[in-house]
């Protein structure tokens, strides 16, 4: 199975694509999603410590756009989104 | 009443006349207009621009639902609202956000037009880059989401 992680802020800064693909298991959660996010950031980018804060202070939200928490199942090919901290106005 | 929408700036410019167009129509007559500009200084740091990205439709969502927590929080029922919302690059001075509250009375207008730009620093997926004159640039720390 497959999930794409559309990138936002500075996590667009993981790729110049602007999303993230993995390859994962059945009914995976969002807290496994960030745990390939991480090891991501090992092997592209030293383990880059700023980086692993913000994906570790991050939310992510479904392609309905509700925030979606740790334990979220995905069970099938789905696109989700990473959301750092935010700070508009 | 309310009008919510990202400008994206490759497309077109932000500008207060569509606010005011747009309130004036409500026939409210305490009318409260929030500008947020690009500042020249940040930390010390002399600034060019600032380059914003958004989720937009989880932004216009957020958008919505200050709109409706703003009856039940602040109890005004009677309103109309203008919120618009820059997404990529702004150079100094230049307007990122409008935001039109409009209201029978001065004070619900003031305290409504408060509460709407603080709960789109908390709530809105919205990001800055900053662009400096040494032609560096780093994306801003923010503050984790609210639901």
């Amino acid at each position: 199975m497959k999930v794409t992680v559309e990138l936002h802020g500075a996590t667009k800064d993981l790729s110049k694509n602007n999303f993230l693909e993995f390859e994962i298991k059945k009914n995976s959660s969002i807290r496994d999603i960030k745990i390939k996010i991480l090891e991501f950031i090992e092997k592209n980018f030293q383990g880059n410590q700023n980086l692993r804060k913000l994906v570790q202070s991050s939310a992510f939200c479904s392609e309905e756009d509700e925030i979606i928490s740790e334990s979220y199942k995905i069970n099938k090919n789905q696109v989700i989104g990473i959301i750092p901290p935010i700070g508009g106005g | 009443m309310l009008h919510a929408k990202i400008i994206d700036t490759s497309k077109e410019k932000i500008d207060i006349l569509n606010a005011e167009k747009f309130l004036s129509s409500s026939n409210f007559g305490a009318i409260i207009y929030f500008l947020g500009t690009v500042r020249d200084l940040n930390e010390n740091k002399k600034v060019t621009g600032i380059t914003y990205d958004s989720r937009d439709t989880m932004v216009i969502k957020s958008f919505e639902e200050i709109y409706k927590e703003s009856e039940t929080k602040l109890k005004i029922k009677d309103k109309a609202v203008f919120i618009e919302h820059v997404k990529g690059y702004v150079a100094v001075k230049e307007k990122s956000i409008i935001i039109g509250a409009a209201c029978k009375h001065r004070d619900e207008a003031y305290n409504l037009s408060r509460f709407i730009i603080e709960e789109v620093k908390k709530k809105s997926p919205i990001w800055k880059k900053e662009h400096y004159t040494n032609e560096e640039s780093e994306w801003l720390k923010g503050v984790s989401i609210q639901l």
